[in-house]
């Protein structure tokens, strides 16, 4: 492999844990996957499985008691997890960003957008404030604020929820960054407008060769987005792999059941595919499989963790009956 | 379906308005606090709704958020009075009822919240969360009510031992179906959902799902489902109410809306609809600007973004018509 073709963001075994009075949480625990120049990686999973911590890990974000134990978060070949707080601080806001769930972790309250987001630009390059303020209106537009030049003027406060969101998202494609983190970040808006971020997204991946990575639980922004997709379950990827074969042949029992529950895929009026039970307490895992006691495919074997196994066209199951296997090969290595 | 227009519907919605007198917001009193030049701003939350909904109906309420679609839940529930109209429950003007009548009506009426954890008082026990309405409105004497809240309980999915415990004690998706516990111990008739599945995950979503539509067998209830998730409403719904700005801009049988959506929004709307089965789509942009509820645009609220506005609809506001049989839209192309 060249350099030139070497993946932007490529994490390996990635372990992020909290040390809490009532135990170790493994919040993310081995986590491995990367990133292209220009390529989307969709990361799913439920409430609590460690999406956002993982993206807090590769911004250096993660606070006590949380903690990175081991692995690496290669940025374009350097590792970040050894990296110093004054480099992380350099990186972030410009090579890196990352889209919170919540939009006040980026703005600033008292402070007016224009401000802002002069600030963010002039932080990193030297550019005229003029011209600052018109590459702010610019991406303002691109996130489909009206009226950008008064709403340069506003504080936050005078956004809706929705716009305070894109407000933010305008601010991480300011400095059109190298890899992009985005968490939840258009659950709230309605599809007209959530589309129109979508656009600018793509716009950027495709122009800038921006990579990105998109935390969400929604299966089907995912299929429209990303070129991978990432399964997460307590801590762990169950499943990865491109999305047309995620989704089209998902292996792992828990990606199906997700696939299944999808109201577009269950007749209208009939009662929803569902799986049953709900997702562990990280203090508290069962023996084996995380998902053992929900799963319906569950032998013996699994009350012994399943190690990733591997797939042809770079897939990789973390289950011992993965679904499917017939038809799909195994690559051992 | 049209005989549906000549029963009495069970809730009428006449003509309601809400306004709200924006007052500052934490972020906004510490800003005016450095300087900023802030004022009180008013917001037409909902502009002139009417609505008829049918007796063991399911109307599904979408629209952008900020659209007014949870004010107009809580005018419905009467969380809100209308700064104008009325709403009618069986006929009967909800306001102007007085004693047992305004009671009854009330009790009839539940509404069910976003966020399961700020609707529930994490002081009181699952058992009193549920059973305390029911025995000061004696729907059933306090004899009872152990017996009555385990009935209850075991309906929505829980386990009746866990009546003792507080809900923090219970995952978000065992939450919800407390809330949905304790708007059902008052035997209402109609249940006014505000995204009540949008803050569970995936497959816990499935589940509370399937019990909503259990519940509405069970029970014959009548919904006012309100949701951002065009797939949910689409599952669930009988009837579809689309919301722009503050006003219903269409309305439509569900299957019909999906297949031929006819105001220039729905088909905006429709259009951009994630799906499992379209992959690395292209997206497209928004065309004109977005409006804000604070200042919006003159006659037609979405013709700054409409790729078939006239001249006429930048002055007129259109009416909400029927097109045809059970089927509304405001929009001036149907002129
Ligand atoms: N500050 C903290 N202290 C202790 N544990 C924490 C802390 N932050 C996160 N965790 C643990 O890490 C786990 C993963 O959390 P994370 O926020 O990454 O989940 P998520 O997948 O983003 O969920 P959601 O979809 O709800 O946002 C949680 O189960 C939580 O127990
Ligand atoms: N109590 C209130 N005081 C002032 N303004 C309010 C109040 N409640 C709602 N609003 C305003 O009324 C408008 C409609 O709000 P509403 O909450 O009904 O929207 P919604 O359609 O439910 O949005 P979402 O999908 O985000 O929940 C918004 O502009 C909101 O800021
Ligand atoms: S390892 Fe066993 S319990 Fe876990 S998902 Fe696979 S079949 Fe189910
Ligand atoms: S009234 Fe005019 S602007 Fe409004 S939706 Fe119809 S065509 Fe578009
Ligand atoms: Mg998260
Ligand atoms: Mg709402």
């Amino acid at each position: 492999m060249s350099l030139s073709e070497s993946p932007t963001i490529e994490v390996k075994d990635l372990k992020t844990y909290f040390f809490t009075k009532g135990g170790i949480a493994r919040a993310v625990d081995g986590v491995s996957f990367s990133v292209g120049r220009g390529k989307v990686l969709g990361l799913v999973g439920e409430s609590g499985s460690g999406k956002t911590v993982t993206g807090f890990s590769i911004l250096g974000l993660v606070d006590e008691p949380g903690r990175i134990v081991g692995g690496e978060i290669l940025y374009r070949g350097e590792n970040l997890v050894s990296a110093s707080p004054d480099r992380m601080r350099e990186l972030r806001g410009v090579n890196i960003s990352m889209i919170f769930q919540d939009p006040m972790m980026t703005l600033n309250p008292v402070l007016r957008i224009d401000t802002q987001m002069i600030e963010a630009l002039q932080a990193h390059e030297s550019i005229s404030k003029d011209d600052a303020r018109q590459r702010a209106r610019d991406v303002l537009g691109q996130v489909g604020i009206a009226s950008p030049d008064e709403r340069l003027r506003s504080y936050p406060h005078q956004f809706s929820g929705g716009m305070r969101q894109r407000v933010a998202i305008a601010i991480a494609l300011l400095n059109k960054p190298d890899l992009i983190v985005a968490d939840e970040p258009t659950t709230a808006l309605d599809v007209t407008i959530q589309g129109q971020i979508l656009y600018e997204v793509q716009k950027l991946c495709s122009q800038t060769g921006t990579a990105l990575i998109w935390i969400t639980h929604d299966l089907s922004v995912v299929a429209g987005l990303a070129d991978d997709i990432c399964v997460m379950y307590a801590g762990r990827i169950v499943e990865q792999g491109s999305v047309n074969s995620v989704l089209d042949k998902p292996m792992h029992p828990y990606t199906d059941g997700l696939i299944s529950s999808v109201p577009s895929r269950n007749k209208r009026g009939v009662p929803l595919a569902q799986i049953p039970g709900m997702a562990p307490s990280l203090l508290k895992l069962p023996k084996g499989c995380s998902f053992g006691p929900r799963c319906a495919h569950f032998s013996n074997a699994c009350d012994s963790i399943p190690d990733i196994s591997n797939y042809e066209n770079g897939r990789q199951i973390r289950c011992h009956n993965p679904l499917g296997a017939g038809t799909t090969l195994r690559v051992t290595d | 379906m049209a005989l549906n227009n000549k029963k009495e519907p069970i809730l009428t919605i006449n003509n309601v308005s809400k306004r709200f007198i924006k007052s500052l917001d934490l972020a906004g009193k510490i800003a005016q606090r450095f300087g900023a030049d802030i004022r009180e701003e008013v917001v037409h939350a909902v502009d002139r709704v009417s609505l008829n909904i049918q007796d063991g109906e399911v109307v599904g309420l979408v629209g952008e958020s900020g659209c007014g679609k949870s004010t107009l839940g809580r005018v419905v529930a009467g969380v809100h009075e209308p700064s104008d109209g009325n709403v009618l429950f069986r006929g009967k003007a909800i306001e102007g009822l007085t004693g047992k009548d305004a009671q009854e009506a009330a009790l009839k009426i539940q509404m069910i919240f976003q966020d399961p954890m700020s609707s529930l008082n994490p002081r009181l026990r699952v058992q009193d969360i549920i059973g305390e309405a029911p025995v000061v409105h004696g729907v059933v004497d306090s004899g009872n009510i152990t017996d009555y809240v385990e009935e209850i309980m075991l309906r929505v999915g829980l386990d009746p031992s866990y009546a003792r415990r507080y809900p923090h004690q219970f995952s978000g998706g065992q939450r919800q179906r407390i809330g949905i516990a304790r708007a059902l111990a008052v035997q209402p008739d109609f249940l006014v959902c505000d995204e009540s599945v949008a803050a569970l995950d995936v497959s816990i979503q499935a589940q509370v799902l399937n019990l909503f539509m259990r519940l509405r067998q069970e029970l014959n209830l009548t919904y006012l489902f309100i949701s951002h998730d065009l797939g949910v409403v689409e599952h669930l719904s009988d009837r579809v109410v689309i919301m722009y700005l503050g006003r219903v801009v269409e309305v439509a049988p569900t299957e019909t809306l999906f297949a031929d959506p006819n105001h220039p929004y729905t088909q905006a709307l429709l259009a951009e609809v994630p799906r499992l089965e379209t992959r690395q789509r292209k997206f497209a942009p928004v065309k004109g600007e977005i409006p804000s509820p604070i200042d919006p645009p003159t006659g037609c609220h979405f013709h700054p973004r409409c790729p078939k506005a006239f001249a006429k609809c930048h002055q007129e506001t259109p009416a909400l018509k029927e097109i045809e049989s059970n089927r509304f839209s405001a929009c001036h192309l149907n002129d």
